[in-house]
């Protein structure tokens, strides 16, 4: 028989390292041949989007397009340390960083943009798509690119930046204090079809709703939260190592179950933007978080549907069955 | 033994040559979804392998006045895009749909899958439903034998399977599939149930046939639930009825097995399921 039942399954998360523990990110900006900018920033791309989301930070602050900005990342020489892609804390911190030096590559810009334009001040000058423009009279105005023609070889523009995540340590005796700072919040909820006799799980729909402060990008982040979805239904329904006295028998990925794009379902995905003020234009990390209420929500909408409290992951189908069976026996 | 060559053959008569000279030290690989991993993991370590996925007498689709043929290197996703496997045949072409992924069906053919004679092979129940013959060369000569009984029988070392044939269906007949696998695609069968039903003009079972695939060593006709039905009408209570015959049949047959437990509960939804579908198929044919 098919029992349909619903499920939510709410999570808080504590983004960066927290307790108190040093988390420093750093960017270095330098203006390149033909106005380009160059972030050098130790940003790890893991696959969360890294690469667009850092660039668009920049692209903000110093009004260019993204096509015009190159982040360097990946050459360890090149750039200084921004800590790793880990604790959801790249987004926060290490746009935080980018952000700073950004800002302060833009007050660069406008000194240098003074000189070259022959002003009393920089006061007036602001940046505008690419260019360093006089407010009240845009006839003064003098490119990224000329000004990388004139600052070029060891006399280029340059900034740097960087953001520590304040963050404090735990009493070591009872364990209080607060952690971590700022934290993201979520809530998802699926409908699923479990069948009594098979023990299979189906996902019918869900609906996720996530706190990411500020969206710097809603593609990306619908990515995350479709992918945290994923892995968090592998993870409930799927995911099994069968340990046997330490020993892995599901060592191959025809016995190590993960969710087909078949598996997966269309979410309704609801982004909140709800602004942290001590973050790059209130945006916070969301990449653990969006895995972390997926399972509590299909372990309720499986109660809901079938009256059976599951404590121990993956529900397997022949695990559910054992559990319905057991019910039934007890009553 | 290290692989020695690799004969890119183009007809059966030089396959079952090459069968003949090698024997046991050469091996058929066509698709090659099966046969590549045993090869990774040195399962097997033929001397010689013999690519058949280039002869085209084995890539056809056939049909004369009563029968269907198809050449043993046809692939899944064949069947499922031919119009002759709808209708009627539809459990045939949902079982091919249901094998894989679209790349193994797109490689994967339905002689491998007899051939490689796993116990959950998708392909396979139906094809014993519709009581198929398979043609078998060596150099010794050609023979067919019932696909029911290929697995009691086995190919030996120097023949290869050129053939799968089987009687077309009448407008009273239907086939039908449902297999339970752990997810919705790449999913290597837990069980699987296929039916061939008849029914005369009372609306009563005239002829039955029923096979189970990874309900067994291979997979087989379930005769007590066939035995069961003929005669009866398909409703709700016959149906339960013959959840409880095959549920018996496999407590004799799977005794001690620790799959039992699950299985046996997880099989009345999969013969429901396919008995539904047929009732819904016939259904649908009265409408039209």
């Amino acid at each position: 028989m098919k029992k349909i039942g619903k499920g939510i399954g709410l999570s808080y998360y504590g983004t960066g390292y927290g307790n108190g523990f040093p988390d420093v990110s750093r960017a270095i900006i330098k203006l390149l041949p033909a106005g380009r900018i160059g972030i050098y920033c130790g940003v790890t791309e893991v696959g969360q989007g890294a690469k667009t989301s850092m660039r668009q930070i920049g692209a903000e602050v110093l009004d260019i397009d993204i096509e015009n900005i190159d982040l360097v990342h990946e050459d360890t020489s090149l750039m200084p340390d921004s800590g790793t892609a880990a604790a959801t804390r790249q987004t926060y911190n290490t746009g935080n960083a980018i952000k700073i030096a950004c800002e302060n590559m833009k007050k660069e810009l406008l000194e240098k943009a003074k000189i070259e334009l022959n002003l009393n001040s920089t006061s007036g000058l602001t940046l505008e798509k690419g260019e360093v423009i006089l407010s009240f009279f845009p006839q003064k105005r003098i490119s990224y690119k000329k000004l990388s023609e004139i600052y070029y070889n060891d006399v280029i523009i340059e900034a740097k930046g960087e953001f520590t995540a304040q963050t404090t340590e735990m009493d070591k005796e009872t364990g209080q204090g607060a952690p971590y700072w700022p934290y993201t919040f979520n809530a998802c909820a699926v409908e699923v079809e479990v069948d009594t006799e098979t023990g299979i799980v189906n996902i019918l729909k869900s609906t996720f709703a996530q706190d990411a402060g500020r969206a710097v990008n809603p593609m990306l982040l619908e990515g995350q939260m479709d992918g945290g979805f994923a892995m968090g239904l592998g993870y409930t329904l799927f995911e099994d190592l069968n340990l046997d006295k330490g020993i892995m028998k599901n060592n191959r990925f025809s016995k190590y179950l993960i969710p087909t794009a078949m598996d997966m379902v269309d979410i309704n995905n609801i982004i909140v933007e709800d602004p942290e003020p001590t973050a790059p234009y209130g945006a916070k990390g969301i990449g653990e978080p969006v895995t972390i209420p997926i399972a509590p929500a299909i372990l309720n909408a499986i109660y809901d549907a079938v009256g059976v409290r599951i404590k121990e992951l993956p529900v397997t189908p022949e695990k559910l069955i054992k559990h319905l069976r057991g019910c039934k026996e007890n009553r | 033994m290290t692989l020695k060559e690799v004969y890119n053959s183009r007809s059966v008569e030089e396959v079952v040559g090459l069968l003949g000279e090698y024997g046991s030290e050469a091996k058929l690989i066509s698709g090659g979804t099966d046969i590549v991993i045993e090869l990774k993991n040195k399962k097997i370590t033929p001397k010689i392998l013999i690519d058949i996925s280039k002869i085209e007498e084995l890539k056809k689709i056939k049909e004369d006045e009563n029968h269907i043929i198809l050449g043993s290197g046809v692939t899944f996703t064949e069947i499922t895009e031919n119009p002759l496997f709808k209708g009627n045949l539809h459990g045939l072409h949902k079982a091919c749909k249901m094998v894989g992924s679209p790349q193994i069906r797109n490689k994967g053919t339905i002689g491998g899958n007899i051939a490689n004679g796993s116990s959950a092979a998708d392909s396979i129940p139906p094809l014993i439903a519709l009581g198929a013959i398979i043609k078998i060369c060596s150099i010794e000569g050609t023979r067919e034998i019932p696909l029911e009984d290929y697995y009691i029988n086995k190919l030996k070392s120097n023949e290869i399977i050129t053939e799968i044939k089987f009687e077309k269906l009448n407008k009273n007949q239907n086939l039908n599939f449902a297999k339970l696998g752990l997810r919705k695609a790449l999913a290597i069968s837990r069980l699987s149930i296929a039916s061939l039903i008849e029914l005369n003009e009372e609306g009563l079972i005239e002829n039955v046939t029923i096979s189970s695939g990874a309900l067994g060593k291979y997979p087989m006709r379930e005769k007590e639930v066939e035995e069961y039905l003929i005669n009866k009408e398909i409703n709700e209570t016959t149906i339960e009825e013959a959840i409880t015959v095959l549920q018996n049949s496999m407590d004799e047959r799977l005794k001690g097995r620790s799959t039992l437990p699950y299985k046996r509960v997880a099989v009345s939804s999969i013969l429901r399921e396919n008995l539904k579908e047929f009732i819904k198929t016939r259904t649908e044919v009265r409408a039209w």
